[in-house]
């Protein structure tokens, strides 16, 4: 159990800034998942918790202990790499027992620890086999019983998850929830995938050029988006982003769009025509050319057809607002400047 | 039959390919195989004309007259075994932390080091006779075994060889290992070691012959037949006064070269490894 926290960190690489002047405090117990696209540095983040990636600058604590310059070892931490990492030259009982045996865990009590591990990610008939004759899924799960078996206080995982099949990896999703439920440390997870941060994460740390975007659940951060970039990044497929003519910005959820064919009165409405049907099973995706804008619309009503002429409405409680730099506008920052958005916003309805 | 032919057909652009191969066997095999059956001939049939391919009287007569001519093989053959054992241990003691560090730490000086190492490799070895003589003579080094080995504990092209194999080694798998609290001297020999063992084995095995069959420089380095080589014992079996007794010489050089071609063998299939790039992981 350990509380990990980062002040005024930054890192360089050469003359490039990766992270600058960060600060994060990742939660006791939680399962906090850092996401966002690549080179974004939520890995390097990873790595300065590790130890294995210096912070050019700053200071971390792990429950109030300064681990800046704290050897990898010492920190009572285990990591998932993207590609395992798990050594190829020795058997799936030795690549277990490495680290056991490396802090001098008695013979018997070792034994034990890989048996009940083992059992667990349901490796224990492949204990005496070479990794290169093991599947995917299979490799993954070592490397989680290499890192299960250590009881770390905190544990790493950078995309562990993106070299499986599909398949696999919505079981390994689910799996990995068990995981910490069951283990009830502080998890860490690094993914650029936005569905696997929304279905794991207790809190969700959403990253953009080395700068914390939004850290949240992932029901507030989905509702609530502090900004545009968090709004685009979270959410399949991304918010639809309309350019008011007040200079302020408006937002709407595919999901939240309602589809008809005749304009409805009170609240955002335009018309468009149906550019492309996507069939996904309970629900459809539309793309509608509306004149100015694209907008994607996603609903359960299948039965538009491609070239049909629509008129889409947003009820005002679904419609979002940013200011021009691209940060939200609630209602609670002033009712009548939120009110004349509304108004801007039903002005902009084209029927 | 229309299958024998196109069998045939498809196999023809080989045949010229599959010719040569054979020419360079026998080319390459053919000495060995002399070398052998003539130590298996009498004196008389070893320097017949027209030669014979087998020998007529197969006998160990060669063998038996050379180790009762009075000199003591078994010190020469103990003298070969320490010098290449200890050169084979000492280079490995200086190559293989050079090579990792080479490889895969950073330190100052880094590429300014890898220079001068690399440069190595330019110095001709025949320019570095006389002055490690003299380093060894003032030393009093001569009368020992030393001088057969402590000027080749530095091989350089083992150190460049073993860095590109643990170059090949994912860095996350150092990481990985860092964080199961090993040491830096624990992540050479259970991780790095076992995935670069075949470039350690060739590298090894072309020291093991270069130091086995290594003349010129225990010439020059001995004073005494106490501390020379096997290599020395084939020129002290020759008998300039009444003419070389072939069949003796080449019993000799037998007993010198058997050992080569056994560890050969075991070791051409890691020697074929570490020079053919292995994509498959």
């Amino acid at each position: 159990m350990a509380e990990i926290r980062f002040e005024k960190v930054c890192k360089f690489f050469d003359k490039a800034r990766i992270i600058e002047d960060l600060d994060l405090t990742i939660q006791d117990g939680k399962f906090t998942v850092l996401v966002g696209a690549s080179g974004c540095g939520k890995t390097t983040l990873l790595r300065m918790i590790a130890g294995i990636g210096p912070a050019t600058s700053g200071h971390i604590y792990m429950d109030g202990k300064e681990i800046t310059d704290v050897a990898p070892s010492k920190r009572d931490i285990a990591m998932v790499f993207q590609n395992y990492a798990i050594y190829p030259t020795m058997t799936v009982r030795e690549n277990i027992e490495f680290g056991l045996k490396n802090k001098k865990v008695p013979k018997a009590e070792r034994e034990a620890l890989i048996k009940e591990y083992a059992e667990i990610v349901g490796l224990t008939e492949y204990l005496d086999r070479k990794p290169g004759t093991l599947s995917g899924g299979q490799r993954q799960r070592i490397a989680l019983a290499r890192a299960m078996v250590k009881k770390p206080a905190v544990f790493l995982m950078d995309e562990p998850l993106s070299n499986l099949d599909a398949k696999l990896r919505v079981q390994m999703r689910t799996e990995l929830i068990e995981l910490h439920n069951r283990l009830k440390t502080t998890f860490v997870y690094v993914t650029h995938d936005q569905v696997e941060a929304m279905s794991m994460a207790d809190v969700i740390v959403l990253m953009n050029k080395g700068q914390i975007m939004q850290e949240a659940s992932p029901e507030d951060i989905y509702n609530d988006p502090n900004n545009v970039f968090t709004a685009q990044f979270i959410g399949t497929p991304p918010m639809n982003i309309v350019d008011m003519p007040d200079g302020n910005k408006m937002g709407f959820r595919p999901e939240k769009v309602k589809m008809s064919d005749v304009p409805v009165q009170g609240c955002y409405c335009h018309k468009g025509e149906i550019l492309t049907r996507e069939m996904l099973g309970s629900e459809t995706l539309y793309k509608i050319d509306c004149g100015e804008y694209t907008f994607m619309v996603k609903t359960d009503k299948p039965d538009f057809a491609m070239g049909e002429k629509v008129f889409i409405h947003v009820a005002n409680e679904h419609l979002y607002f940013f200011d021009a730099e691209g940060q939200r506008i609630r209602k609670t920052d002033g009712e009548n400047q939120y009110a004349q958005l509304l108004q801007n916003a039903g002005g902009m309805s084209n029927v | 039959m229309y299958q024998l032919k196109r069998r045939f057909v498809n196999y023809l652009p080989n045949l010229f390919s599959d010719i040569l191969k054979l020419i360079c066997v026998v080319v390459f095999v053919f000495p060995f195989y002399w070398m052998i059956i003539t130590s298996f001939k009498t004196y008389g049939e070893a320097i017949q004309v027209p030669p014979t391919l087998w020998p007529k009287n197969f006998t160990f007569i060669a063998y038996s007259n050379i180790y009762n001519m009075g000199i003591n093989f078994w010190q020469y053959a103990q003298n070969s075994v320490i010098v290449t054992a200890g050169v084979i241990i000492l280079q490995c003691l200086v190559m293989i932390p050079a090579a990792y560090s080479f490889a895969k730490r950073q330190f100052v000086g880094k590429g300014i080091a890898w220079a001068i190492v690399i440069s190595a490799l330019m110095i001709p070895g025949t320019c570095t006779y006389v002055p490690i003589y003299m380093v060894m003579a003032k030393a009093g080094l001569i009368p020992s075994l030393w001088p057969q080995i402590i000027p080749h504990g530095c091989n350089v092209f083992g150190i460049f060889m073993l860095r590109q194999a643990f170059k090949q080694v994912p860095d996350e798998l150092l990481e990985s290992a860092r964080l199961d609290s090993a040491t830096e001297l624990q992540i050479v020999c259970r991780i790095m070691l076992p995935m670069a063992k075949a470039a350690l084995i060739t590298i090894c095995l072309f020291s093991f012959i270069g130091t086995w069959n290594s003349y010129f420089w225990p010439l020059v380095m001995t004073n005494n037949d106490k501390y020379r080589p096997l290599t020395m014992y084939i020129e002290r079996v020759q008998d300039a006064d009444v003419g070389n007794k072939w069949n003796q010489v080449m019993a000799a050089n037998v007993l010198l070269v058997g050992p080569v071609l056994v560890i050969y063998l075991f070791a051409s299939q890691k020697i074929i490894q570490a020079f053919t790039y292995n994509g498959v992981k």
